[in-house]
């Protein structure tokens, strides 16, 4: 399958206002970096899970993606052709084409609007897409499976799993090519959660959507990922194939993730590799690995410098030189 | 067995909204046995904010209790005076909530707020903030004296639920209640704070009152869990019956749900059809019926109560 979004590279800077303090302190940082370094692809109908905890630059590397935060350097390639930079290094994509879901379901739909107006939205501001926005709107509803009655509703009368469906409708309204979800599922209940990705696989099957989804749960990425690829502190750690990656992690914070996941059995044995210490701030990256400070493997050589990355993207690639074997 | 710390018993609350009322609780039994950990599990909207509000008496001006007491080692929590209720709060039962960046005070240092936890204690100050160092340590944070003098923007997530834990902790509560503690965390600082929590309940010996909709959590940290819908408690036990051998529908389905439990990766994850059924306007019979797959007459026109000795059920079918 031909590459839909191809990513070099990507590093995302944020500048650092210091204010009075900044003045005074010559030491203190001028930037800080977001994404570090971050390399992916996603194919048509495919979809890619990145996985990490809070701050570990996820919603950053999304935002990038959109355009929504400033690039320092890489290179994005969306369906083969290389995204444009403006003056002040945001990307410039084709906005119909790439969708963005925002992981706060109710707090990103206009509290003014009805349904049928957050939906014929879309359609108002890409013009000659309906000729019939209200009726474009109900049918998107029911493409998502909410009757017609929703849309006379405002947003506080939907509960969270209606609103994440209009969110997924307002995604599709344009027929993008890649859809980009943030925590799909953060805040839903299990019996729900099952509908939405339930759902978002069976639009990826008729659109042929490719997916990213930004998420901290494991237990869904098995079921809806193709490709996933794990976090932390703006880089990726370990990327591939999200079967291969379960079967048999090669990072060690891979192999950590995947064990802490608590288990509903609970006569399960807990083989836990227990991390410990803190998240290091991302002023203050470790020097070599960032993960040496919590790494249960950590050598004298980790510290040297960030390791090259080791096997093929495609199958699975770690960034580790005492991987797992 | 020793007589439980708090004691649910038969409590219903509804609260007066312009539909009528609404009645979001039910008739809820339980009790929490000293030093037990105790885990609430149910889905947005069963009652568990509800149920913890009126444990520390915080409900809304529009609700009331229809029925029950809530006693605390013998007294009903209810009846007490507003003085009397609040020199119970964070001295006797103390809470740590969701999401510790809006718990803790962004302005005040850490050492600040710790020592104002103590404001009941005739302690010098110098004393309260070497007890407040103490309690950092206890809860695993490395450098605690430097902490004192920082504020809460400065320290990770899962370092400040762990300061929101030490100062839940401060008072040696009889009973630390914890709502969604772990929601807001990645999974391997999750399993450091479930850890961390086992124990320091065994240092202290309080009783934890645990409240998630993760049921992971809830397995691998609590000794006893209860199953809540829609205000109504379906099913109680041990934590191991209530999970190796789920007898209520609705737990069953619900544990079916859990994406944790299906090993073969699928791209069709099961759900609960229907929804919620409306407090206001209750159908007559099981609380459940409308979505459940075995239901028979009976289910339509009486309702179940809890019965058991040990593992409760709710249901006219799983007793037979």
């Amino acid at each position: 399958m031909s590459e839909l979004l191809q990513v070099n590279d990507l590093r995302v800077r944020f500048p650092i206002k210091g204010g009075l303090a900044g003045i005074l302190d010559r030491e203190r940082p001028t930037h800080v970096d977001v994404v570090h370094g971050v390399s992916l692809d996603i194919r048509h109908g495919e979809t890619l899970a990145v996985v990490g905890e809070s701050g570990s630059g996820k919603t950053t590397l999304a935002m990038a993606l959109c355009g929504l935060a400033p690039v320092l350097d890489g290179e994005v390639y969306f369906d083969g052709r290389l995204l444009d930079k403006d003056k002040n290094n945001y990307l410039v994509p084709d906005r119909k084409r790439i969708a963005l879901m925002f992981q706060d379901p109710t707090g990103s739909l206009s509290p003014r609007m009805t349904v049928r107006k957050l939906l014929a939205e879309p359609y108002k501001i890409h013009t000659g897409l309906s000729d019939d926005p209200d009726q474009s709107a109900l049918d998107l509803l029911s493409l998502v499976g909410l009757g017609n009655d929703f849309a006379n509703r405002y947003p506080h009368q939907l509960s969270g799993g209606q609103a994440r469906r209009v969110g997924v409708a307002r995604a599709l309204a344009l027929n993008p090519d890649l859809l980009i979800a943030d925590e799909p599922t953060a805040g839903l209940d299990v019996s729900i959660q099952g509908e939405v990705l339930n759902l978002l696989a069976d639009l990826q099957q008729e659109m042929g959507l490719g997916i990213m989804i930004i998420t901290h749960n494991l237990n869904i990425v098995r079921h809806v990922a193709d490709q996933m690829a794990i976090m932390y502190l703006g880089r990726f750690l370990e990327q591939g194939q999200s079967g291969l990656i379960f079967d048999h992690p090669r990072h060690p914070y891979t192999a950590a993730l995947l064990a802490a996941n608590p288990s509903t059995d609970p006569d399960a044995a807990s083989e836990r590799i227990e991390l410990t210490g803190e998240v290091p701030g991302l002023l203050k990256r470790p020097r070599g690995c960032e993960f040496h400070t919590r790494c249960p493997r950590v050598q004298p050589g980790c510290l040297e410098q960030f390791p090259d990355s080791e096997g093929t993207r495609a199958m699975q690639a770690w960034n580790c030189i005492h991987p797992l074997s | 067995m020793d007589k439980p710390v708090l004691d649910i018993r038969d409590l219903s609350v509804s609260f007066l909204t312009e539909r009528g009322l609404l009645r979001a609780l039910r008739n809820v039994n339980i009790p929490i046995d000293p030093g037990r950990i105790v885990g609430i599990v149910g889905e947005s909207g069963c009652g568990k904010s509800t149920l913890i509000s009126a444990i520390i008496r915080l409900l809304a001006p529009n609700a009331q209790i229809d029925s029950g007491s809530i006693l605390w080692r013998g007294d009903d929590l209810l009846d007490l005076e507003p003085d009397a209720i609040r020199a119970l709060r964070g001295d006797e039962i103390s809470m740590v909530f969701q999401d510790p960046m809006t718990s803790l005070n962004p302005v005040l240092t850490i050492g600040r707020q710790m020592t104002d936890v103590q404001h009941r204690d005739n302690r010098s100050k110098a004393e309260k903030r070497a007890r407040a160092t103490r309690m950092l340590e206890r809860v695993g944070i490395p450098d605690p004296v430097e902490q004192l003098d920082r504020y809460p923007h400065h320290l990770s997530g899962g370092m400040r639920q762990r300061v929101a834990i030490a100062m839940a902790l401060m008072t040696e509560p009889g009973l630390l209640i914890a709502d969604e503690p772990t929601t807001a965390l990645d999974a391997t600082l999750e399993v450091q704070i479930i850890h961390r929590l086992q124990q320091l309940q065994r240092d202290f010996g309080c009783a934890i009152l645990f409240i998630s909709h993760h049921l992971g959590v809830i397995a691998e940290l609590c000794d006893e869990v209860v199953v809540m819908y829609a205000g109504e408690v379906v099913e109680s036990g041990s934590t191991r019956d209530v999970f190796l051998n789920p007898r209520h529908p609705y737990t069953q389905k619900l544990l079916d749900c859990d994406p944790a439990r299906i090993k073969k990766a699928t791209r069709n994850l099961p759900v609960i059809g229907g929804s919620l059924p409306d407090l206001v306007e209750l159908p007559d019979g099981c609380v459940f019926r409308p979505r459940c797959d075995i239901s028979i007459d009976r289910c339509r026109s009486e309702r179940p109560g809890l019965e058991g000795s040990n593992h409760c059920i709710a249901c006219h079918l799983a007793r037979q």
